[in-house]
C-alpha cells in the first residue's frame, strides 16, 4: 500500500509538491492553518500560476484534501514542512512561519511519521529542529517559478539531509522518493543544505558571467547570442548552463542564498567577495532598462509616455518580487506609462499616471518607447509593424530578445537588446 | 543612496554659498538666482575661514532655516601638501563649528572624485572611498565632518573633472587646450603619436553642476552623489573638438605621459534614479558653448 504523504504549508512550493504527489497516485493531505487559503483551494482557486497546475488539481481531485485541521495530518506517513519562507530586501529570511508549521507538524503527526523539511533553511537549522525520537530529514526542493509542475514531476535527482547518511531511509519516505526512479544523493544535514545554495550559486554564476560578457558585447560590436552556442558545445559549460542575459537576478530565491552565503561568510571570516561581486553585478544590469530608456529617451523628449509590456518578474508566473519592470515604473513616476501584463494585474503597480492596457498593442498606442520587461511567449508573437504602427516614437527595448531584431530595425523601429548592439 | 527630504520642490528659505566666487561657486549662485531663490553669497572677502573668528562671524550670518552650500577650498593648484591640507581642514572646522552652533535645514557639501582610487575604471557611489593623496584625503575628512554634524540633512556632491567658460584651473583638459590653441597653436597631448590621449574621463560642463545643486537644494537631498553624466570621452577626442571651434589646421602633437594609462567611467543611475528626466549638455554643446563664451561669437 502506497504511503499518505502530508503537505504542510500551501503556498507556491507546498501547493505544486502536494498536487504533483497526487499526480503521482500518492495520497495527499494537503494542510495550512489559513482557513481562507484552504475554501480558496477546496473551490479551486489557486493562488499561484504554473503552466499545468489547474488541469493537475482537477485530474486528481479524489487523491487531494485540502484541510485546515492539523489533526487530519495524522493519517500520514510522510509529512513535508513546505511553507514558502519570506525574504526582505535585502535577502534575509524569515524563519517564524516555517518554525511555527514544523511545530505544528511534529504536534499533530504519529511518532513513527517521517517529517521532511522542504523549505529552503539556512545551513544548520535543520539540526537544530531535530525532536527526540522523532525522525526529521531535509530534502533540497529545487523549485522554479513558471517551471514548477515539470520541476516536481521529473526531479533530476533527490538530495536528502540525514541526521545519519548512512543509515537507509525509512520504507515510506524511500517509496516517496522512488516513485521518481531518478538518483537519491543522501548525505549530512548541512551538505543537502549547502547542496542547495550551492546550485543557486553556480546559476548565478553563469549569468553573472553571461551578463558581464553581454554587456561588453553591447560596447564592441561582438553579439553574445553568436557567442552562447559556442559556450554550450564546450562540455565544461554544458547545454543547459545559464547563458541568457538577463536584467539581473529577481524573485527573491536566489537573492536569499547570496545573502546566506555573505552572512555564513562573514560570521566564519572566508571569502565572499565574488559573491558580492555577483550582487553588484545583477543590480547594475537590472537598470540597463532605464540608463537606456534615459539615453534615448527621457533625456531627449518633452513629457515622454513609456509603454511596458510586462511586470512580472518572469514569465509563467505572477510573481512581482524584486521585479526588474517594478523597478523601473518607480523612477518612471514623472513620466506617463502605458502597462500590460497576460498574468500580473497593473494594481500592483504604485504610479501616479499609470494607464492599464488591455492588450499588447493598447499599451503601444501612441508611446513613445516601448521597453519589454518580462519574456511571455506571447509577446514573441507581436508584429513589429503594428508596433511601430502604434508607437508615437518608434524606440523599443527588448532584454530578452523575444522579438526579432531585424524584423524590428525593417519596421523602421530603434531596436535595443542585451548582449549585442 | 541620496533621499529626497522633499519629494515635491520646494524653495529653500535661503542659500548661503560659502565660496561664491569660485568656478563652481558662481555657477551655483547665479541658477539660485534664475530661480529667484534668496542667497547669501559668501566669499572670502566676507570671511576668511582661517581666521580664529570664523566660526562665530559665520554663526551670526547663519540662519536655521538656511541651506548651506560649502565650496570653498584650496583647491589642488594651490598646493596638494600637508600644509595645504590643514589649511583646509581649519576651514572646514570652523564652518562645523558655525553651524553646531546655528543648526540649519540642509548642508550640501562639495567634495571631488578625488576620494576615489584614481585607478579604478568604473566607479559609482557604492564605491568605497580610498583618496590617494592629500587632496583627497582632505575631501574625504571634510565628508565626515560634514556627516558627523547633528540634527541637519547632509548631502555630498562628488564632481568628476568640471569644465565651462570662466574655468580658472590650468588642468589638463578642455581649459588647457583652449589656452594652448591660443598662445602656442597647437594642443599638446599626453602619450605617444600611437595612444596619445586615449584616457577615457567623464567630463561635466559647470552649468549642470549648478542645475543639479540647486535640483538637490530644492528636493533636500540628502546622501552622497557623483555628480557626472555618465559618458566618457578620451582626451584625444577632446582636443579635436576644442580644435575643431577654431579656424584653421590646429596641430595636436604627443607629450611625454608621466603616469601610466588609466579610465574612468561613471555609473550614473543613482543621479537618473534621483531625476530622471535631467539633461546633461553634450561633451560637443558644452565645449561649442564654452568656445563662444570665451571668444566672443556667441
Amino acid at each position: 500500500m502506497k504511503p499518505v504523504i502530508g503537505f504542510a504549508g500551501m503556498t507556491h512550493l507546498g501547493l505544486v509538491s502536494g498536487v504533483c504527489a497526487a499526480e503521482k497516485g500518492f495520497r495527499a493531505i494537503c494542510f495550512d492553518s489559513d482557513e481562507a487559503r484552504v475554501a480558496s483551494l477546496k473551490r479551486r482557486e489557486l493562488p499561484v500560476s504554473e503552466p499545468e497546475l489547474d488541469q493537475l488539481v482537477k485530474r486528481n481531485a479524489e487523491r487531494l484534501v485540502f484541510t485546515s485541521s492539523a489533526g487530519d495530518l495524522a493519517a500520514c506517513d510522510v509529512v513535508y514542512v513546505a511553507p514558502d519562507v519570506p525574504t526582505d530586501d535585502t535577502g534575509a529570511s524569515d524563519l517564524a512561519p516555517v518554525n511555527a508549521v514544523l511545530n505544528q507538524v511534529f504536534a499533530a503527526t504519529r511518532r513513527e511519521a517521517v517529517v521532511v523539511m522542504l523549505s529552503q533553511v539556512p545551513p544548520g537549522y535543520t539540526r537544530g529542529a531535530m525532536r527526540p525520537s522523532r525522525t526529521l530529514y531535509y530534502q533540497v526542493e529545487t523549485l522554479i517559478f513558471g517551471r514548477a509542475v515539470e520541476r516536481a514531476l521529473r526531479p533530476e535527482r533527490y538530495i536528502v539531509g540525514c541526521e545519519n547518511p548512512g543509515k537507509p531511509l525509512p520504507e515510506a519516505y524511500a517509496a516517496v522518493l522512488g516513485a521518481h526512479g531518478c538518483p537519491i544523493l543522501p548525505m549530512r544535514y548541512e551538505s543537502a543544505e549547502l547542496a542547495k545554495i550551492s546550485i543557486n550559486c553556480c546559476l548565478v554564476a553563469s549569468v553573472s558571467v553571461a551578463n558581464t560578457l553581454a554587456e561588453l558585447c553591447e560596447k564592441i560590436g561582438a553579439d553574445w547570442g553568436e557567442i552562447v552556442p559556442a559556450l554550450r558545445l564546450d562540455r565544461r559549460i554544458g547545454e543547459h548552463a545559464y547563458l541568457a542575459p538577463g536584467l539581473g537576478i529577481a524573485g527573491g530565491n536566489l537573492e536569499r542564498d547570496l545573502a546566506t552565503v555573505c552572512a555564513l561568510a562573514d560570521r566564519h571570516g572566508t571569502d565572499a567577495g565574488v559573491v558580492r561581486a555577483w550582487v553588484a553585478n545583477s543590480r547594475h544590469r537590472r537598470d540597463w532598462a532605464l540608463r537606456t530608456l534615459h539615453r534615448e529617451v527621457l533625456a531627449t523628449v518633452q513629457n515622454p509616455v513609456i509603454a511596458v509590456l510586462g511586470l512580472a518578474y518572469k514569465q509563467d508566473t505572477r510573481s512581482v518580487k524584486n521585479s526588474p519592470a517594478i523597478a523601473l515604473l518607480e523612477v518612471l513616476k514623472p513620466f506617463g506609462v502605458r502597462v500590460f501584463d497576460p498574468v500580473v494585474p497593473a494594481s500592483v503597480v504604485n504610479h501616479p499616471r499609470c494607464y492599464a492596457a488591455r492588450s499588447e498593442l493598447e499599451a503601444c498606442e501612441g508611446a513613445d518607447a516601448l521597453a519589454l520587461m518580462t519574456p511571455w511567449a506571447q509577446f514573441g508573437k507581436l508584429d513589429p509593424v503594428a508596433i511601430a504602427k502604434h508607437l508615437r516614437a518608434k524606440t523599443v527595448l527588448d532584454p530578452y530578445a523575444v522579438l526579432k531584431a531585424e524584423a524590428c530595425r525593417r519596421a523602421g523601429l530603434s531596436y535595443y537588446t542585451l548582449g549585442a548592439r | 543612496m541620496i533621499t529626497h527630504q522633499h519629494p515635491q520642490p520646494q524653495k529653500p528659505d535661503r542659500v548661503v554659498v560659502i565660496g561664491a566666487r569660485g568656478f563652481i561657486g558662481k555657477a551655483v549662485h547665479s541658477r539660485l538666482k534664475a530661480e529667484s531663490v534668496t542667497v547669501l553669497a559668501l566669499t572670502s572677502d566676507d570671511v576668511d575661514l582661517m581666521a580664529p573668528a570664523a566660526a562665530d562671524r559665520l554663526a551670526a550670518a547663519f540662519r536655521p532655516t538656511d541651506a548651506v552650500v560649502m565650496l570653498a577650498a584650496l583647491t589642488p593648484d594651490k598646493g596638494r601638501d600637508a600644509s595645504t591640507l590643514v589649511k583646509n581642514l581649519v576651514m572646514m572646522q570652523h564652518v562645523c563649528a558655525a553651524l553646531e552652533k546655528s543648526g540649519c535645514a540642509h548642508l550640501v557639501y562639495f567634495s571631488s572624485d578625488a576620494v576615489y582610487p584614481p585607478e579604478l575604471s568604473r566607479v559609482s557611489e557604492e564605491t568605497p572611498a580610498s583618496p590617494r593623496d592629500l587632496y583627497g584625503v582632505m575631501h574625504y575628512a571634510r565628508e565626515i565632518m560634514a556627516r558627523s554634524l547633528a540634527g541637519m540633512p547632509v548631502l555630498v556632491l562628488r564632481p568628476t573633472l568640471v569644465y565651462g567658460a570662466g574655468d580658472p584651473h590650468r588642468a589638463y583638459g578642455p581649459t588647457e587646450f583652449w589656452r594652448s590653441v591660443r598662445e602656442e597653436g597647437k594642443i599638446e597631448l599626453r602619450g605617444t603619436s600611437d595612444d596619445m590621449g586615449v584616457e577615457m574621463r567623464d567630463r561635466i560642463h559647470v552649468a549642470d553642476v549648478a542645475a543639479l545643486t540647486v535640483l538637490c537644494l530644492l528636493h533636500r537631498t540628502a546622501g552622497t552623489l557623483n555628480l557626472a553624466t555618465g559618458t566618457s570621452r578620451s582626451f584625444r577626442e577632446v582636443a579635436d573638438l576644442v580644435a575643431s571651434q577654431f579656424a584653421g589646421k590646429i596641430a595636436v602633437v604627443p607629450t611625454p605621459r608621466k603616469i601610466p594609462i588609466t579610465h574612468r567611467y561613471y555609473d550614473v543611475i543613482n543621479l537618473i534614479e534621483a531625476f530622471p528626466d535631467f539633461r546633461f549638455t553634450s561633451l560637443d554643446e558644452g565645449i561649442r558653448r564654452v568656445h563662444g563664451k570665451t571668444s566672443g561669437t556667441n
